[in-house]
């Protein structure tokens, strides 16, 4: 089996990690214009149920992405921001019921 | 000084040609280009392609004609990788090809791991990850993977609408001291806190470390869920998971 230098495959990771960070940042940028689902043909690539989704090209079998770039996209996707109580509510319901189970006093919020 | 065409792979030229255009990326890369055998071009323009099967193919073949490791990485995959920056970063491409390009990289690292091992050199640790129960969203998940495997970690990937007992089986099965919660939902979030109670059940939580992320996760809920560690984007996600490595390892 060949081997290889220490050294030298971590000079190689730190070369794929400066890569992919740039690729990061700009992932990031790039989303708050464009779905990061959104493929260069703007195909939708999502699993999820998203409103902007359209019927496919004739030839293709990915929905098209609908979104015109004119307003946050991220609305269109199934997700409630005012139902964040909700969830932290459940969390603590979740807990309770936990500790209960296993006999414990659940612990104080 | 080497002209493009002195690159071989048509492939390689095209990409060159059709989307460089800052004159000293474009200089570096057709003398890189220009250099390196063809093969080596050959698996760049598949992992730029995204094509993962081919790099996989061309990888091993590469290897058992007894070309180094390290040529592999620099020449091939990391020389792709490099046009596949260019390319997103002047939005000719966006997120998931690169997500592909990165499936192709890793189709590649795949049969330099084992040369890794021979040599001693040790991974950076290795994370389960998953979105969990009820949500199907996975694009911020695959970027914070795509920068742990860059980083030398080693990422069993469970995909999206993960259940309890699908993290307990990885978690038993791998070892991982860590593991990586994903929700984009208000209403999936709570699965954090459910999956944590049920390590706990299993008498797993003290074994693992666990950090969550996601768009509506917050450092505070993931206090309230008792996760160790909130990440809020794939940058943080390995600087967490670094640290929570080496707070396992304590």
């Amino acid at each position: 089996m060949p081997e290889i230098d220490k050294e030298d495959y971590q000079k190689r990771l730190d070369r794929i990690s400066e890569l992919f960070s740039d690729m990061v940042v700009h992932a990031d940028a790039q989303a708050s214009e464009r779905c990061p689902y959104r493929n260069r043909f703007d195909e939708c690539t999502a699993k999820i149920h998203c409103r902007n989704q359209r019927p496919p090209r004739p030839e293709g079998e990915l929905l098209m992405c609908g979104h015109d770039g004119g307003f946050d996209y991220r609305d269109a996707w199934e997700s409630d921001p005012d139902s964040y109580d909700r969830a932290k509510a459940k969390i603590d319901k979740i807990k309770k019921q936990a500790s209960s189970k296993r006999g414990q006093k659940p612990d104080s919020a | 000084m080497a002209e493009l065409s002195d690159v071989v792979n048509e492939t390689i030229q095209y990409e060159i040609e059709e989307f460089i255009e800052r004159p000293d990326e474009l200089e570096r890369n057709i003398t890189l280009f220009a250099k390196v055998r063809p093969s080596m071009q050959d698996i760049a323009a598949a992992l730029i392609e995204g094509d993962n099967d081919s790099v996989d193919v061309l990888t091993k073949q590469a290897l058992d004609e007894g070309i180094e490791a390290v040529e592999i990485m620099d020449d091939g995959l990391i020389a792709g990788m490099g046009i596949v920056g260019i390319k997103f970063r002047e939005n000719f491409i966006f997120v998931p090809e690169v997500l592909a390009c990165a499936r192709a990289m890793k189709a590649g690292m795949a049969y330099i791991e084992p040369i890794l091992s021979a040599s001693g050199v040790e991974k950076a640790g290795t994370v389960i990850m998953g979105t969990v129960k009820g949500d199907l969203h996975d694009i911020g998940k695959n970027l914070c993977i795509m920068m742990l495997r860059g980083s030398g970690f080693e990422v069993h990937d469970l995909g999206v609408d993960t259940s309890e007992d699908e993290f307990i089986d990885a978690i038993e099965e791998h070892g991982a001291p860590v593991i990586g919660m994903s929700a984009l939902l208000t209403t999936t979030m709570p699965n954090m806190g459910k999956i944590i109670e049920a390590l706990i059940d299993a008498d797993l939580r003290d074994d693992v470390q666990i950090m969550v992320g996601g768009a509506p996760v917050t450092q505070e809920f993931a206090d309230d869920m008792g996760a160790d560690g909130y990440g809020k984007d794939a940058l943080a996600c390995v600087s967490l998971a670094k640290d929570l490595i080496a707070a396992a390892a304590r």
